[in-house]
């Protein structure tokens, strides 16, 4: 009875691990079984470490055998390969390829840290702890969702915008950094811009909160070039996605569901259209990150390609694509990238450090 | 002194008189040499209490029927010295009831050397299991003696478990009795076939049938998934690191406990 039960319904997951299966095994090859048997095991976590907190230090939690993988980069790296350099807080790699060219060194947003256990350690985070004024010392996410963040770049007195940003956690990771100016969140959804003001609320003070520095709305982000173009000095559109972990373990809210057919094929429309107004939301010499938690190339590459097309041809708005090549290098120890994308980088679960799926590509406006 | 103290100790030794009223000689004459007999009494100073090995010769002489040899008899009363504490009408008994499941002597002799403990179970638990084969799992005559004479410490599990692995092949895998038989399943625990056929089923490699039987990959062989070892496996079935898959076994080893209840109230009813 139970047995024969089980079989006979198709539950969400089971469709959308139909539809991986069709789509990645062509897409990744060899890579997708891989990836498969992390998607459907348990994802690992990373704590990002809340500067404003004045609970669990550091060593409290280092010394339950995690670390921070941001500064725990290049330690096994090949001295005539790679060089590393580490100026105060602010991490810029430099690193000759085969021919000898050297790839501009990569700026990464500063006072971030992530901290994770070693790979292969399956060990759990107990949840934080709030401090005397109420504030947690640590926000539990997939560790590879700070990439992009720390990708973005911001630099002191930037105005940045989130423009798709509940429930928060990269939001939270953008405000460690504590050299924005100014910061626009965003979320067209309003249940879930309320959970992403409890979540501020639990982590950042409040005199961080306040107008002058935080403006948090709930629009479609879609429209937000009409409103205000041109400002940002940083844009981070995160969109929404088949959200690929999620759709093969949890069978709720699952957007592989039969009902939820239509809105599942509008992604990419969705997604290029979000990117789009995050485009002309940027000023000049702004820079915008695009990023996703689907290996999806239609969402991915296929949406950001379109993008620069349609930024130059509707908006003539000209684009250059920023390399994040260095990325996998200074963290391979950390996480797995898929290799030899042409647009982009992303990182692949791997059971030994099931992080991800997280797409990521920056852009850079020029005019 | 140490030279007192070696002295007590040979004392001790040669004085050492097995309980039994087994004679050197008869061992002797039963084809054993001195130093194998020396072994002999050694297997029965193993068992606690007085009387422990009082049949210890009428179990020698069942075995020596059976056809087995002075050193294979050393050999299973090293693994299994219970076997002198069986009264002998018993041990015939058990025999019998063995050879009445189609375990005839060739097969007999060469399941009590590998296995001897299957001669200190009671008539009444092989009995059950043999039920529980036939009536719960629907294997034939031939397929139970198979599993016995392959698989023999299935006597001794316990049953809720059986039961559980055995749907877990035949539901989850789609595996039918005659491959398990002939494949030997029951050799593998629970765990160790679970943790195989998990971690190909996630990696997209297996596929449990649908009602007429059908799968849309072909799955590997039950043979190929579990009678081979832990690298062979990786490298032509899985095609996966020893990283991953030990990573995976830990993982799911935490996934079960944590599910466990289930289980475990079947168990204790
Ligand atoms: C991947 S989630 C963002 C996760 C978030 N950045 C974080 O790190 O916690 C995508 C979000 O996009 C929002 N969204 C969907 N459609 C949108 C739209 N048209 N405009 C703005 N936000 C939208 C969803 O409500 C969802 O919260």
């Amino acid at each position: 009875g139970k047995w024969a039960a089980t079989l006979a319904k198709q539950p969400a997951t089971s469709l959308a691990l139909q539809h991986f299966d069709a789509t990645y095994s062509g897409q990744l090859g060899e890579l997708w079984p891989s990836i498969r048997v992390a998607l459907l095991s348990e994802k690992k976590y990373g704590a990002l470490f809340n500067n404003f907190s004045h609970e669990s230090t550091l060593a409290q939690l280092e010394a339950q055998g995690c670390r921070d993988f941001i500064s725990d980069t290049g330690t096994e790296a090949q001295p005539s390969e790679v060089a590393v350099e580490e100026e105060s807080n602010c991490v810029s790699i430099k690193k000759s390829d085969i021919d000898g060219q050297l790839l501009s060194p990569l700026q990464l947003s500063p006072h971030i840290k992530c901290l994770v256990f070693p790979r292969g350690d399956i060990t759990r985070f107990k949840p934080a702890r709030p401090d005397m004024y109420g504030l947690l010392g640590y926000y539990l996410m997939d560790a590879a969702s700070v990439l992009p963040v720390l990708a973005l770049d911001v630099q002191e007195g930037h105005s940045v915008l989130d423009l798709c940003a509940a429930p928060g956690g990269k939001t939270l990771a953008l405000l460690q950094t504590q050299s924005i100016g100014f910061l626009c969140v965003n979320d067209s959804s309003v249940s879930r811009t309320l959970r992403l003001r409890r979540v501020l609320r639990s982590f950042v003070p409040k005199q961080l909160l306040t107008d002058e520095k935080l403006h948090i709305s709930s629009l479609d982000g879609t429209k937000w070039g009409e409103v205000e173009s041109n400002t940002f000095d940083r844009v981070l559109v995160d969109v929404p996605c088949t959200t690929d972990r999620h759709s093969v373990t949890e069978d709720d809210n699952n957007i592989f569901s039969k009902s939820r057919t239509g809105e599942r094929r509008r992604l990419p429309q969705l997604q290029l259209e979000l990117l789009l107004a995050g485009i002309e939301a940027a000023c000049p010499g702004g820079e915008i990150l695009y990023s996703t938690c689907t290996l999806s190339q239609i969402q991915n590459q296929s949406v950001v390609e379109q993008a620069i097309f349609l930024a130059q041809e509707n908006h003539g708005i000209r684009l250059q694509v920023v390399d994040l090549k260095p990325l996998p290098h200074m963290f391979r120890k950390t996480f797995h990238f898929a290799p030899n994308l042409h647009l982009g980088e992303m990182v692949i679960p791997h059971l030994a450090a099931n992080f991800g799926p997280i797409y990521m590509c920056k852009l850079r406006r020029l005019s | 002194t140490l030279q007192s103290m070696q002295h007590n100790h040979k004392v001790s030794t040669s004085s050492r008189k097995p309980d039994t009223e087994l004679p050197l000689q008869s061992l002797l004459d039963m084809g054993f040499t001195d130093t194998q007999a020396e072994r002999v009494y050694d297997t029965m100073s193993k068992l606690k209490g007085g009387s422990a090995a009082k049949h210890a010769l009428s179990t020698l002489t069942a075995l020596f029927v059976l056809g087995l040899n002075p050193s294979s008899v050393l050999k299973l009363l090293e693994k299994c010295p219970e076997l002198y504490t069986v009264q002998d009408s018993q041990l015939q008994q058990r025999l019998s009831n063995l050879r009445k499941l189609g375990l005839v002597e060739g097969s007999l002799q060469r399941l009590v050397a590998h296995y001897p403990q299957i001669l200190i179970v009671p008539v009444k638990t092989i009995k059950n299991v043999v039920l529980f084969l036939r009536e719960k799992c629907l294997f034939t005559v031939q397929q139970v003696k198979d599993i016995l004479r392959e698989s023999p410490a299935i006597v001794v599990e316990n049953t809720d478990q059986l039961e559980y692995k055995f749907q877990y092949v035949y539901f989850r895998m789609g595996v039918k009795q005659a491959t398990m038989a002939k494949y030997k399943l029951f050799r593998f625990t629970l765990d160790e076939v679970r943790h195989r056929h998990c971690f190909l089923e996630r990696r997209g490699l297996y596929q449990t049938p649908d009602k007429r039987g059908q799968t849309v990959i072909i799955n590997p062989k039950l043979d190929t998934i579990l009678n081979v070892d832990q690298d062979t496996f990786l490298a032509d079935v899985a095609k996966a690191s020893a990283e991953e898959y030990d990573v995976f076994k830990r993982l799911m080893a935490r996934e079960w406990q944590e599910q466990e209840p289930q289980l475990g109230s079947i168990e204790a009813d």
